[in-house]
């Protein structure tokens, strides 16, 4: 009998590299796999490293990952070209729970890099639109530069509310973007907590002050979605580095149900 | 036949020269010391030529004749400032090299030459030289003391293992990380006898790892060369150390040994 | 039950070193698990110091060898190994690193080692030292055999299919015994107050714990129970595009158990760490496997410079 291996990725190969900023890139590539936005695959580059990488995106063309260069494997991903390979294994990990959510107004709340995941929300909320009630989108970044998905932007404008903001002031007047943080404008922003779902994901110090302004705001617990960051090593949990209070963030998350990891 | 193995022959060599310019030049260098954190380089006997394959070393005492005067991209500095030419040659290699790695304790701690430090000059001057002696020296410190270190290797001598797995992490472009496991963890999984429990002053669980907890295997104690771990906690360890009977006194000096200058100055007290 | 007398048992022994790794505690400065070449090695007497686990839950596994993008897992076989002398707590502890590694996803390096292993037990006959508390925590019958020390001979207990294969080869060696039900308690094991700790999280008596904790992490390495790993790649020098990517022990009671790139510790403080770990032993595999981790047998006791007793701690906790 021949056993499945967990750990052994394959290779795939990059079908194109853009850069969003100065220390994020997206890879797009060639590879189909059915996937939930929210889920990661697992990428590495053989002697560097693996990392996890959360789906940027909702195709069943190809995938992409945005990544943030803050580590070895992470900075090696950078240097890959259009042509080159790396491996992956996967998908991995429950993402955001989209089926469900059907019918209900969805908020998406994101920070930074914690953007990237919520591509692949926002991308699905796109294509199943009219299954959705209202969509608003709060996104924050650190600086004009540092705003990923510019030519996305544009589009989502259209079709949906688009709040974005940055926390540092730019030289130059910019339309379309506040200064100050994220969380300054969603405590002004009226949210209606009825039939409501909040999908966030960034830094843990927003993601908390987004969630004390949104219990201040009537939401449960149980209408927030949070992704978790964690170290991760193997991806399908085992290996025990990400266990948060028991729960596995690469098995049982990454994205979890607020009520579920509130105590931890 | 003969022109394609020519050819080939030429493909290589320029091949070999292209590699050579992209190569990262590094240079060994030695201050203060005994030599021995060079000599760790040394050991891995089996591949030091594969070694200089992947980096272009430009200088190493003993091995090179010619040092080179150019830009380098990374220097090994063994030894610790001790006298006014450690200082000079020092910020000499600091100005030509991209990286600065402090190369064994001497140079990431002040090791054993530094403890004088804590002892009374009278103490020292007398035994060293049997007559007074003006010393107009230097403060032996460890090198970051006197210019800016990107990274440490430490350990007195260094693991050759370590050397080499930095060696390939740079080449690589990894950034190398420091290991921050104690050297209980790679203990245990020697299946030793731990000493605490035979009442002998071994610093195990408060330093740094990453030699294979190469004393105990040999039946000495852990006299804390690699430095202490990012949390040691140095106020159970020496209560648990008091607790088996040791001095205070004999604690303390131990624990200022290899890396005197770099713990909390509170523990040394 | 069967019986066999004990220098026919080092018979049995020594034939099965001839086709089996025969694989019992020893006794040098410390008890450990090794493979043994002549049945006098093996020591009864007194519980193994280190865990057993090492001989499945390998301390360095190859996952694969990789040649630039191309990855090759290396062929492995075992050989087929018989395990002697394992007490009920290890035995325990097997059961449970069956669940993190077969159980859910089948981890295949783990599972080639598990096959073709034969588990004899050694049941206990006192509590081995102030640190046991196996009686408290529920722990299953898992064995192929069990030897129960009866001074000149051991009684024999059949435990599995397996087990029962086992005796039927070597009938030669065995005799029936008229004993049909024996005692199992170990006296004054169940030291560990039943207690529910899922509201004590935030009790202030973990303090206790966590002052005396050198953050060694002796508790991981010598629990029988503990699976966690880290995955790690390791490149050749003489070609940096090959190498092997590793999978190796880890501890939670360490920092850069939860360290990330950016160099942020999610359980920087020594008592998450602590916490963490009791709580996985006692809690968290529960509530994933229906099984406390921990399966008493007092080596994180026993093996910690500074002894510190959870239990005691728990058990104090009002």
């Amino acid at each position: 009998m021949k056993m499945k291996n967990a750990y052994l990725p394959k290779p795939v190969k990059i079908i194109n590299f853009k850069r969003e900023s100065s220390d994020t890139f997206t890879l797009r590539l060639g590879l189909k796999v059915k996937h939930e936005p929210g889920q990661f695959l697992q990428v590495s580059i053989p002697g560097i490293g693996e990392v996890p990488i959360s789906f940027a995106s909702y195709s069943n063309k190809h995938v992409e990952l945005s990544i943030h260069e803050v580590g070895n494997v992470t900075n090696a991903l950078a240097k890959l070209k259009k042509g080159d390979k790396l491996l992956v294994r996967g998908p991995y990990g429950k993402g955001y729970p989209m089926e469900e959510l059907k019918g209900k107004n969805v908020i998406i709340m994101g920070g930074g890099c914690g953007v990237a995941p919520l591509k692949g929300v926002i991308e699905y909320v796109e294509k199943f639109k009219k299954d959705f009630e209202d969509v608003v989108l709060f996104l924050g970044f650190r600086s004009i530069n540092d705003i990923l998905f510019k030519e996305h932007l544009s589009r989502w404008k259209k079709k949906f509310c688009v709040n974005t903001s940055v926390d540092k002031r730019p030289a130059k007047t910019c339309f379309g973007v506040k200064v100050g943080f994220i969380t300054k404008l969603i405590e002004k922003s009226r949210l209606e907590s009825e039939n409501s779902v909040a999908l966030m994901c960034g830094p843990p110090i927003m993601i908390n002050f987004i969630i004390r302004i949104l219990k201040d705001k009537g939401f449960k617990d149980n209408q927030i979605f949070v992704s978790a960051e964690r170290m991760m090593n193997c991806g399908i949990g085992v290996c025990g580095h990400c266990m948060i209070h028991g729960k596995y963030t690469c098995k049982d998350g990454p994205v979890f149900r607020y009520d579920e990891i509130k105590n931890d | 036949m003969g022109s394609i193995l020519a050819r080939m022959g030429l493909c290589l060599g320029m091949m070999r020269l292209r590699m050579t310019e992209d190569k990262l030049k590094v240079g060994f260098y030695n201050i203060t010391g005994c030599a021995g954190c060079l000599l760790s380089v040394i050991f891995n006997e089996d591949d030091l030529l594969h070694v200089a394959k992947i980096i272009d070393i430009k200088a190493f005492p003993f091995i090179k004749e010619k040092k080179n005067d150019g830009e380098l991209d990374v220097v090994f500095m063994e030894g610790l400032v001790a006298s006014n030419d450690d200082v000079k040659v020092l910020k000499e290699v600091r100005k030509k090299t991209k990286v600065l790695v402090a190369l064994g304790a001497c140079a990431c701690t002040g090791c054993i030459p530094a403890f004088r430090n804590f002892i009374q000059k009278e103490n020292y001057e007398r035994k060293v030289f049997l007559r007074k002696l003006e010393l107009r020296d230097q403060k032996p410190v460890p090198i970051d003391k006197h210019v800016k270190v990107e990274y440490y290797i430490p350990g007195c001598p260094p693991d050759k293992n370590e050397i080499l797995t930095f060696i390939k992490d740079i080449v690589l472009g990894k950034k190398p990380r420091g290991y921050d496991k104690p050297v209980c963890f790679e203990c245990r999984l020697n299946k030793n006898t731990c000493f605490l429990d035979k009442k002998e002053l071994c610093l195990g669980p408060i330093t740094n790892g990453n030699c294979n907890s190469v004393c105990i295997n040999g039946g000495l104690v852990c006299w804390g060369c690699r430095g202490a771990t990012p949390d040691a906690n140095f106020e159970t360890m020496i209560s648990l150390l008091k607790e088996k009977g040791i001095k205070a006194k004999d604690i303390k000096d131990r624990m200022k040994t290899f890396v005197g200058l770099k713990l909390p100055k509170e523990v040394i007290r | 039950m069967k019986a066999i007398k004990k220098e026919v048992f080092n018979r049995l022994i020594s034939s099965l070193i001839k086709s089996y790794e025969v694989i019992a505690p020893v006794k040098k400065e410390l008890v450990s698990f090794e493979v043994i070449k002549r049945p006098e090695e093996i020591y009864f007497k007194t519980n193994s110091y280190f865990p057993v686990k090492e001989f499945f839950f390998k301390k360095n596994e190859t996952l694969f060898r990789f040649n630039g993008n191309n990855v090759k897992v290396p062929v492995k076989k075992p050989k087929k190994k018989v395990l002697i002398g394992l007490r009920r707590c290890d035995l325990n502890s097997i059961l449970r690193q069956d669940m993190a590694f077969i159980d859910e996803d089948v981890d295949a390096y783990y599972k080639k080692e598990r096959e073709n292993c034969v588990l004899i037990g050694y049941h206990c006959s006192k509590v081995e030292d102030e640190y046991c508390f196996c009686g408290s925590l529920k722990l299953l019958d898992f064995f192929d055999l069990m030897l129960y020390d009866k001074g000149k001979s051991f009684l024999v207990e059949v435990g599995s299919k397996k087990g029962e294969k086992f005796v039927k080869r070597y009938k030669q060696f065995f005799k029936e015994s008229k004993v049909k039900k024996i005692d199992k308690v170990v006296k004054g094991s169940d030291r560990l107050k039943k207690k529910d700790i899922s509201s004590l999280y935030d009790h202030a008596d973990w303090e206790k714990g966590v002052k005396r904790c050198l953050s060694c992490a002796a508790c991981n390495l010598l629990c029988p129970g503990c699976y966690c790993f880290d995955i790690n790649d390791k490149v050749e020098i003489k070609d940096l595009s090959k190498g092997e990517r590793c999978r190796t022990w880890a501890a939670c009671q360490l920092r850069c158990f939860t360290r990330v790139a950016g160099e942020h510790v999610f359980r920087d403080k020594r008592e998450d760490r602590f916490k963490h770990r009791i709580y996985h032993q006692l809690q968290y595999f529960k509530e994933k496997h229906g099984v406390n981790l921990c399966t008493g047998c007092g080596r994180c006791i026993r093996g910690c410079p500074t002894r510190i007793d959870f239990v005691k701690i728990i058990n104090e906790m009002k």
